[in-house]
């Protein structure tokens, strides 16, 4: 068998269970980092709106705070209130600024009196707006939120005992918060960390499912199908394909199996065809090689029909001197010697009986013609018999005969009936191999208007095999040794008896013998001898 | 009895020859007999014979043509051909040639002479 799939072992990439479990593991890792990514800006923006809010509003407080104080010109209350409120874990520093951008009071008392830089947000707290919170990095690397507030002038402020501020003053200072943003920091990073570690369990879990789904609904499907292709490019076309899904590879593996199936049907009508074309083929190789021992058969039969009548021919001549030397001799032979004149007679009895015979076989290579007389068959039976027992053939051969009396005459050629006799015991002898005894019976059987004679030759001999005994009256089948038998006798017996209106049957019984049936019409009442 | 009438019998076969002789001689006939068609032809130029008994069958020339040759030449003379199976075919070939009588062999004295009396007296 042609091996058509080279086994051939596949890394786990170049499956396609692989490349879609790589493929599908790269978009969800991108596709959760995308996600992971937003996820973490979007809580961190609110992380940071919560802060700056947080901020904002601690801001504020801090300047309520303070508000009692510089109204009534409490400083050092104020100190305290901005020491108190910078121990809170949250806040880092609170300076109140002058416009000028000096430090007027700080929550740590050593800032006092610098001057900070002055910058956009700074700015813009002194000219009385609010700045968004801008985000500073301290010397040590600690990240600050900064919230600057506008000191709004407002009555109470310019009414105060103190008179420090004009009313003309629009901004009397700047209060700086500064947040520890270290929590919020803390918070972000676990949140990163938590996000990163979500991310890669989730892609995990789900390239598992991936390969556990493809694997039961991809890879287990596709090695059954190319399975079942090895299979089938192998030749076994009786295993289908077992894959019981509705989907795809069911309805892939149904076609496949119905392709087998398909497959199978046409090698086994191809198989039978060509079984029937073989035995066609030899039916006719027989028939050919039948034909040819036929012609081969006719050929032999031909040229010894040829040599038959050469030989026919020329006993002509001896036997016309044969018989008129006897005739003269007969003439002179003085009527009392009656013995002689016997035997003369006889000698011009048989001399033409041996004309007939000698017609009778120039009549076969012809077509013959028929000298009808009515004729005794026990009689004839007998003669044949006579001419027969003297031959060394049967020298071993006991032959029984019982005939019925008074048999009634056939018109019948008593000469080619002599034949068809003569071949019936020539026939059993040759078939007991020269030995073993052979019964001839006459009866008279049927019913008026159809009565017939039977003639019966029993032979002991081995017996006919039933399938043989079908051919035995074809032209030509013989089991004698080559050479032997034309395979004609019969047939040419067949032929004689038909003619006659006649049917011959034979029975035989293997290890027992073989009887032949002649049977042989009578005339009908009042029917004319013709 | 016809005594006078002048018989040859051709035939290759020494014993035909001697059969007829032996036969139609004590009917008073002349016989002569010839052995083949050259040495007939040669006796019938020497003599005028009234039948001729020749066999269908012999060597270098078919008895048919010898016949045919023998009734074209010879008109006078009567001819009875020797046949050793007659089949439809040669006897109407033997009519057709002007052969009126013909023979089977083997024969019996009583036949030969029968037939030769029948021809010679027609």
């Amino acid at each position: 068998m042609i091996e058509y799939f080279v086994a051939k072992r596949r890394e786990p990439y170049e499956t396609l269970a692989g490349k879609l479990i790589l493929a599908t593991s790269i978009m969800l890792f991108s596709g959760s980092l995308l996600i992971g990514f937003i996820f973490f800006k979007f809580n961190e923006d609110i992380l940071m709106k919560n802060l700056r809010r947080h901020g904002r509003s601690e801001a504020d407080l801090v300047s309520r705070a303070i508000h009692y104080g510089m109204l009534t010109a409490q400083y050092e209350a104020m100190q305290h209130t901005l020491e108190v409120l910078a121990t809170s874990e949250d806040i880092l520093d609170i300076q109140v600024l002058s416009p000028r951008g000096v430090t007027v009071f700080a929550s740590d008392p050593e800032t006092q009196g610098r001057t900070v830089k002055m910058s956009q947000p700074m700015a813009e707290s002194i000219m009385g707006r609010e700045p968004p919170p801008e985000t500073i990095t301290t010397k040590e690397g600690e990240k600050l939120l900064r919230f600057l507030l506008p000191i709004r002038n407002e009555p109470a402020c310019f009414t105060a005992a103190c008179h420090v501020h004009s009313e003309r003053e629009r901004v009397l200072g700047v209060l700086q918060t500064d947040f520890r943003t270290t929590a919020i920091e803390l918070t972000r990073q676990q949140m990163f960390r938590g996000t990163l570690v979500f991310g890669a369990v989730a892609v995990l879990s789900a390239s598992l499912m991936l390969i556990l789904i493809f694997y039961r609904f991809v890879t287990r499907p596709v090695a059954e199908l190319e399975l079942g292709m090895k299979r089938l490019a192998t030749g076994d076309l009786d295993t289908p394909i077992n894959i019981k899904s509705r989907d795809e590879m069911g309805l892939l593996a149904e076609t496949f199996n119905t392709m087998a199936q398909d497959i199978k049907r046409y090698r086994e009508n191809m198989e039978d065809w060509t079984r029937s074309l073989q035995e066609e083929v030899d039916k006719k190789t027989a028939e050919i090689v039948n034909a040819h021992e036929q012609i081969i058969n006719a050929e032999k039969l031909a040229s010894l029909g040829r040599m038959a009548a050469g030989v026919a021919h020329e006993l002509n001549s001896p036997l016309t001197g044969i018989l008129t030397f006897t005739h003269l001799l007969k003439d002179r032979t003085p009527p009392d010697r009656k013995q002689d004149i016997e035997d003369l007679d006889l000698i011009i009895e048989q001399s033409e009986r041996c004309t007939k015979i000698i017609k009778g076989m120039l009549g076969f290579a012809r077509k013959g013609v028929s000298e009808s007389m009515e004729t005794d068959v026990n009689e004839l039976l007998d003669a044949t018999v006579e001419m027969v027992k003297n031959q060394i053939k049967f020298h071993n051969v006991q032959i029984w005969m019982e005939f019925v009396e008074d048999i009634p005459r056939l018109t019948i050629d008593p000469n080619q009936f002599q034949q068809v006799f003569l071949n019936l015991l020539t026939n059993a002898a040759d078939a007991m191999d020269d030995r073993g005894s052979i019964s001839i019976a006459t009866r008279v059987v049927g019913e008026d208007p159809e009565r017939y004679i039977e003639i019966e030759v029993t032979d002991t001999g081995p017996g006919i095999y039933p399938n043989n005994l079908d051919k035995i009256f074809e032209p030509f089948f013989t089991t004698k040794p080559v050479g032997q038998g034309t395979g004609l006798g019969l047939p040419v017996s067949y032929g004689i008896i038909k003619k006659h209106g006649g049917d011959m049957t034979v029975k035989s019984k293997v290890g027992e013998g073989t009887s032949f049936f002649v049977r042989l019409p009578l005339k009908k009442e009042g029917e004319e001898t013709g | 009895m016809e005594p006078g009438k002048n018989i040859l019998v051709i035939d290759d076969e020494e014993i035909v020859r001697i059969s007829c002789t032996r036969t139609l001689g004590p009917e008073g006939y002349s016989i002569d007999t010839a052995e083949h068609c050259v040495e007939g032809l040669y006796k019938l130029k020497q003599k005028r014979y009234d039948l001729v008994l020749t066999d269908f069958k012999m060597p270098h020339i078919d008895g048919l043509e010898l016949a045919a040759h023998i009734v074209a030449k010879y008109p006078e003379t009567k001819i009875i051909l020797f046949t050793g199976y007659s089949t439809e075919g040669t006897a109407l070939r033997a009519v057709q040639q002007g052969i009126y009588h013909y023979m089977e062999k083997p024969f019996t004295p009583e036949a030969l002479i029968s037939v030769v009396k029948k021809a010679l007296a027609g």
